[in-house]
């Protein structure tokens, strides 16, 4: 791999302290370890406690957590370490972890899903130029055809791609030859480790893969990307104005065009006509989740 | 924010009973490591005495003779197996990486043991030199020092050599209490609560689980072998593949049975995770019964918990002190 690199800007979430050499980066490259992070040479740099560190080892164990679980995890932490300690505002809690990572290039990174609209966040490696997470999961052919399906979603009109169209493909895979039938258990391995989401035959991105995965997806179709007219990320799923071209998120269209009765394309203002979601409500979500986890199988053994 | 004065240093540190810990941090707390100390003339790491180890527990089989021998060790291993590598154009001894590159091979070793971890892999030092640290072998030792420091620091993980003669290390959770964290999101790790489910299962009849028995218990909670399920996907494929894969399951042929009947054992990782304290308090919660309730296994958890305490004083009891999230 290439020599360490700035992370690159990031759209959404993280410490803006990213963008000034700080002397803890050139600490880092001068190959020691910044005197401690706790000591703060720095003022910009957080202070690490078992709090924080309680909660960066439960956010990587769950992958990718909605935020309502974020807060929860939080609280846990703080009740674990700190009884008496003010829960701190959870946007400056993850800024504040987000400063002590920088330097080894991870973020904590908040997304947000396509198609509903919930926050979620993820423990984020900045470095990475390839698919690296998945390497050491899938063999070779398998990451290509991964690769394949990639691209066949990006280059969809609609974010999905059929099954069938991606089963075709199967011959042009890198590695070991792979049958269709192979390859559809192994479309559903990708499903279940949370890289794609299969709706009714067509497959997209899982919203985990798009957090993880934005910068390698941009690096690699710089061309073929696209991206949301509101908020400049990388946009797989959305809604795109008729007249001239230009797609939105989702909750970005939600956000954007909320009680407004004739909403018009921000770009060329022609009349949009899509049907405007809704904004994603935290609390609505919350009590449908309470009564959800009310049905839970053991029920009849339980409460 | 008041930091806390436990350093990785501390043996006394951990819950766990472990083996020695090979890579701990040199860590004076503000002493940059020097950047001359990649080249390879560490004198054994400045590491703890022994973490407290208890011959009753269920340990895996080799234990670290003593602290310089296991980095060398190591080192002499990786270095056997460069020896083996395609003989490339003979290299006079390559001169020491720029400390940033170091650094950032560092980093990289930590994302990679972190996301192993993740995914409940096992991380093979083999694995470890050829997918991250390559070319940069003979300073293995300082990369893994400068991971295992970091790791410590902003994770409270130790990077620990669980087994010298297998190569494998794991991370352990340096923080106490441990077992909290499981419960506190159980209600959202439905994989952990399968687990538990047949774990239990396996527990309770105090032998081995035919896998008939298994499904009974899962058709319970709606599982089918035949059927995928939208969370577990194949239900069958897990449990008898992946749990087993990650040790968390042994499954068996059934001796002298025919036609081939198969059955369910607890896995090593499960012996070493899982108290039985945890799996009488899970039946308890399922079954809305007292754990008392099956006497015999309860007094074998109170003996293991005893046992458990015995051997790391410092070590509490989480129950006990904070209620369920």
């Amino acid at each position: 791999m290439g020599a360490p690199r700035p992370p690159s800007p990031r759209p959404e979430g993280g410490a803006e302290a990213a963008f000034l050499p700080s002397p803890r980066r050139v600490w880092a490259a001068l190959g020691r370890l910044v005197p401690s992070y706790m000591q703060g040479s720095t003022r910009r740099v957080g202070i690490m406690t078992d709090v924080h560190r309680r909660f960066l080892q439960l956010l990587m164990t769950h992958g990718v957590l909605e935020e309502w679980d974020v807060k929860r995890l939080q609280k846990h932490c703080y009740k674990v370490h700190d009884c008496n300690a003010t829960v701190e505002k959870l946007e400056d809690f993850i800024n504040n972890i987000n400063s002590v990572l920088e330097s080894l290039y991870i973020e904590i990174k908040k997304g947000v899903t396509e198609d509903d609209g919930r926050p979620i966040y993820a423990l984020v490696n900045l470095a990475t130029t390839s698919v690296s997470k998945m390497a050491s999961d899938f063999a070779e052919n398998e990451l290509d055809l991964f690769r394949k399906a990639l691209e066949l979603i990006i280059d969809s009109e609609t974010g999905f791609a059929s099954s069938t169209n991606i089963l075709n493909l199967v011959d042009q895979l890198k590695g070991k030859k792979m049958r269709k039938k192979e390859a559809e258990q192994v479309l559903q391995k990708f499903v279940q480790h949370k890289w794609l989401v299969e709706k009714e035959g067509e497959f997209t991105l899982h919203c985990r893969a798009i957090l993880e995965m934005e910068q390698y997806i941009r690096e690699t179709h710089p061309d073929a990307v696209k991206v949301c007219n509101l908020c400049h990320g990388l946009l797989i799923q959305g809604q795109s104005c008729e007249t001239c071209g230009i797609k939105m998120h989702l909750p970005c269209v939600a956000k954007y065009f909320q009680s407004n009765s004739e909403p018009r394309c921000p770009h060329c203002n022609d009349y949009w006509p899509h049907e405007i979601p809704e904004v994603f409500d935290p609390e609505k979500e919350r009590e449908a989740g309470i009564s959800k986890s009310n049905k839970k199988p053991l029920r009849s053994r339980q409460h | 924010m008041s930091e806390q004065s436990k350093d990785v240093c501390d043996p006394n540190f951990t819950a766990e009973p472990s083996n020695s810990e090979v890579y701990g941090s040199p860590g004076v707390p503000g002493g940059p490591s020097p950047p001359a100390s990649q080249a390879a003339t560490l004198a054994g790491p400045e590491s703890p005495p022994l973490g407290p180890t208890d011959a009753s527990l269920a340990l895996p089989p080799s234990q670290a003779p003593s602290e310089e021998g296991d980095p060398k060790a190591l080192q002499q291993a990786a270095e056997e197996g460069r020896a083996h590598q395609a003989p490339s154009a003979a290299q006079p001894s390559p001169t020491p990486p720029a400390p940033a590159q170091l650094v950032q091979k560092a980093h990289e070793l930590m994302w990679y043991v972190l996301v192993k971890d993740q995914k409940r892999m096992i991380i093979w030092f083999p694995d470890m030199v050829k997918d991250v640290i390559g070319s940069y072998k003979k300073w293995c030792r300082s990369i893994l020092r400068r991971t295992s420091l970091i790791l410590a620091r902003v994770f409270g993980l130790h990077l620990r050599l669980t087994s010298l003669h297998t190569m494998e290390f794991s991370l352990v959770k340096a923080l106490e209490p441990e077992e909290l964290d499981r419960v506190a999101l159980s209600n959202r790790m439905p994989m952990t609560g399968l687990l538990l489910m047949i774990l239990s299962l396996i527990y309770v009849k105090g032998r081995g689980a035919r896998e008939s028995a298994v499904w009974n218990v899962l058709r319970i909670l709606g599982l089918r072998p035949w059927k995928k399920h939208s969370t577990f996907g194949d239900v069958r494929k897990l449990i008898t593949e992946e749990f087993v894969q990650q040790n968390y399951l042994k499954y068996q042929r059934v001796p002298h049975v025919e036609p081939p009947e198969y059955e369910f054992f607890w896995g090593s990782r499960a012996s070493r995770e899982i108290t039985k304290m945890q799996i009488m308090e899970f039946l308890a919660r399922v079954f809305k019964k007292d754990p008392q309730a099956w006497p015999s296994r309860y007094r074998e958890a109170l003996e293991e918990a005893r046992a458990l305490r015995e051997a790391d004083p410092t070590a509490h009891c989480p129950r006990s002190s904070v209620s369920e999230d």
